[in-house]
């Protein structure tokens, strides 16, 4: 689709296009990437004031946004460091000679409930639930220890005193407070926290588990694909969530390009779906990898719950949960790559798996590209606009200028070819801010946070 | 391109794979029937590589079989199709067994054609001589591999919760009769798409136990003709059945492994093996 792009001052009734500054980016500058600081997740909390990344190194980084203050008026939703732990190890499973990556696939917010905050992480196998605590003061005084913590003699205790608190700087503190381990044979690839916020889902290739977030020693399996006879295996899982509001229903996403509705009021095993989605495919653009660039990486609700989105590999596309045999809305985001399906099939590039994400009011998609490049769909217009994350447009409130991929012979100033995209640079991760029109978008090791022009 | 009198070595291949890639997707003149080629070279080239590594990709794998098996499928309809059938014996509803007594596919190059009991080879070698150099399969060949990739999963058995377990009196039946199969088959070269789903169950016993285990048990038994990087050898090679069996015991306890489910997964494993061994002993 071409690219509109119109001057910020446009007047009309409909909604303008929204413009997208630069705000931050963090993580290491140099060319030279390590393994372990790839960005493997992103994900803002329910207030979107705390963004959390994951890496390839089990680490995860909390960022939490600065309170506008009339002091610093410039520093208007900066997100800053807010806290870093180290969520997983790497394992090694001696039974089956494997190591287990520590790799954190996804990360999921808890809903706040009291001044601590809550996230469940997990790698291939084993789901933590994490506390992020602050303290800011600490008590003083105390009667039977000094105030460097040593025992006092007893007999120096002549008077009893009440301790005082007193201001401290800010620590924040993560613990870990569930381990939800042992339920997986295969690799896990979503989590999705339940509207009841009591339980959530894990899906690994094969099996989507149940799990109450207090306990661990248990978790009910739901959905089982597995057959009994593996020979047979043809489609996996490959990505799961729970409904927004009805603490009932989940879909799943599969290897197929199908997406299965279940309701777990209907049977205690929901290998039987409620609601079966698949498109009909077009004979016309059949190839030999149309299965592969069917399988589907990403599934996600809409805020309102009337609709889901699910990405494949060419595009993503909109479904009406009460319409099972075509989705509602289809863009194509990078189009111009199915003539060159072989060569990506070759070098792997097939299977990478692209996420996709909402805005608050449901009226624009977001998901990723090759090149650092990503692209809004906005629903309504329809309208889309390909962007890149990139140092070079990182001046701080430095407007985006809009990206064209030239698919035609001709090539624009300003275009870029095809040929010369970068596959190696891939924008895999994004996530849009609950409510605001604040986006981060994790390119590779560098998270780019962009944030909506105001006048 | 080819000087002339050259010899194509290996790594010309591989240069010529990646040029046919980007050929397979500049050009419309590649003939359909070459791209199928290439398309299928690469999938079982990849399964290959899945096979060697660790932890193979389950969703990977499952969709690059997927694509054999539909490549598959287009060729045998073609072959139906064909006036001259030189292979009487090729039925397609019956390719799921009668597949495992033809070699697996073999990934030499070969000069002419180099596998016996490859039905439709004939047909194959009257064609382009740049088709012969790429890798020619038969259906049978591909059938049996996509067959026997899995079969290995039947030996394993994962951690699940109890609604899911496989039920090991499944597995037993199927395993004898893929014992003696393979004892035939255990010279060939079973490459390719073979044993790349057997090594999934991320539990990955059965290789466990190939690698580690059975070597420790076996001491005396000479393991060369089976190290070989291509081949997969079976659970139960021809060996000397004369060590005990308690010989196994021996050795996993000192796994080290956290959950019970684990240690059951040992004594499964270990009842397999002595029904291995009651196989080879011939009681």
């Amino acid at each position: 689709m071409a690219v509109v792009a119109r001057a910020a001052g446009d007047g009309g009734g409909s909604s303008s296009e929204v413009q997208w500054c630069f705000l931050q980016v963090k993580g290491a500058i140099d060319e030279d990437v390590a393994e372990a600081d790839i960005i493997s997740t992103v994900e803002f909390n329910y207030t979107g004031d705390l963004l959390a990344t994951g890496d390839k190194g089990g680490r995860v980084v909390i960022f939490q946004r600065e309170q506008e203050t009339k002091s610093r008026p410039l520093s208007r939703g900066e997100y800053n460091v807010y806290s870093t732990f180290q969520s997983h190890e790497p394992e090694f499973d001696y039974l089956k000679s494997l190591e287990i990556e520590e790799k954190i696939n996804k990360i999921r917010w808890l809903p706040q409930q009291n001044a601590a905050h809550f996230l469940l992480s997990t790698n291939d196998k084993t789901i933590k639930l994490w506390k992020i605590s602050e303290r800011d003061k600490r008590a003083e005084g105390y009667n039977l220890k000094d105030e460097d913590g040593r025992l006092r003699e007893p007999f120096r205790v002549t008077e009893l005193r009440v301790p005082t608190l007193k201001p401290m700087d800010l620590m924040v503190e993560a613990s870990p407070r569930r381990t939800f381990a042992n339920a997986h044979t295969y690799h896990i690839n979503s989590i999705s926290v339940n509207s009841d916020y009591a339980t959530y889902l894990s899906a690994d290739d094969l099996r989507i588990n149940l799990w109450h977030l207090e306990v661990t020693n248990r978790s009910f399996n739901i959905v089982d694909i597995k057959p009994a006879n593996m020979e047979e295996l043809t489609e996996v899982i490959t990505a799961a969530e729970f409904h927004p509001h009805h603490c009932n229903v989940f879909v799943y996403s599969s290897s197929k390009g199908t997406i299965r509705l279940c309701d777990m009021r209907s049977a205690a095993l929901c290998d039987q779906h409620s609601k079966f989605f698949e498109e009909p495919e077009d004979p016309s653009s059949r190839s030999f990898f149309s299965e592969i660039i069917s399988s589907i990486s990403d599934v996600k609700f809409s805020h309102s719950g009337r609709y889901m989105m699910t990405r494949d590999y060419l595009s993503v596309k909109v479904w009406d949960i009460n319409m099972e045999n075509r989705p509602v809305e289809t863009y194509q985001v990078h189009e111009y790559l199915r003539s060159k399906l072989c060569s990506l099939y070759e070098n792997d590039c097939i299977f990478d798996k692209f996420e996709c994400c909402w805005n608050g009011s449901d009226s624009t998609i977001m998901t990723g590209s090759y090149n650092n490049f990503f692209r809004t769909f906005e629903r309504n217009m329809p309208r889309d606009t390909t962007l890149e994350a990139s140092r070079e447009s990182s001046k701080p409130r430095a407007i985006l200028k809009p990206r064209k991929v030239c698919t035609t012979g001709k090539r624009k100033k300003d275009e870029i070819t095809v040929d010369s995209l970068d596959f190696n640079k891939k924008i895999l991760h994004t996530a849009w801010h609950p409510m605001e029109n604040i986006i981060a978008v994790a390119a590779t090791n560098n998270l780019y946070l962009f944030q909506e022009k105001v006048n | 391109m080819l000087g002339r009198g050259l010899k194509r070595k290996l790594s010309d291949y591989e240069e010529s794979m990646a040029g046919l890639s980007s050929a397979f997707d500049s050009s419309r003149g590649l003939p359909y029937p070459l791209k199928r080629q290439l398309v299928l070279n690469m999938c079982l080239t990849k399964l290959q590589t899945y096979k060697m590594l660790v932890e193979p990709n389950l969703h990977r794998s499952v969709l690059i079989a997927n694509t054999v098996r539909q490549i598959q499928e287009e060729m045998r309809q073609e072959s139906n199709q064909q006036p001259v059938s030189i292979c009487p014996g090729i039925a397609p509803a019956s390719h799921s067994y009668t597949g495992l007594e033809s070699p697996g596919i073999s990934l030499q190059l070969p000069s002419g054609v180099g596998q016996q009991e490859s039905h439709c080879c004939d047909l194959r070698s009257v064609e382009d001589p740049i088709e012969n150099s790429l890798l020619i399969v038969s259906d049978d060949d591909m059938s049996s591999a996509i067959s026997s990739i899995l079969k290995d999963l039947d030996f394993v058995e994962d951690i699940s919760p109890p609604t899911c377990l496989v039920p090991t009196g499944d597995d037993q039946p199927k395993f004898p009769e893929n014992t003696g199969l393979k004892l035939e088959d255990d010279r060939q070269d079973l490459k390719g798409a073979e044993c790349v789903f057997g090594s999934f169950e991320i539990s990955n016993s059965t290789s466990y136990l190939k690698d580690l285990a059975i070597d420790d048990i076996f001491e005396d038994i000479d393991t060369s003709m089976y190290d070989s990087d291509f081949c997969c050898p079976p659970l139960m090679p021809p060996r000397s059945p004369s060590l005990a069996t308690e010989e196994p015991l021996k050795t996993f306890p000192s796994c080290n492994s956290s959950s019970a489910n684990n240690i059951q997964i040992c004594r499964t494993d270990l009842s397999e093996l002595d029904h291995i061994m009651e196989i080879l002993v011939g009681s």
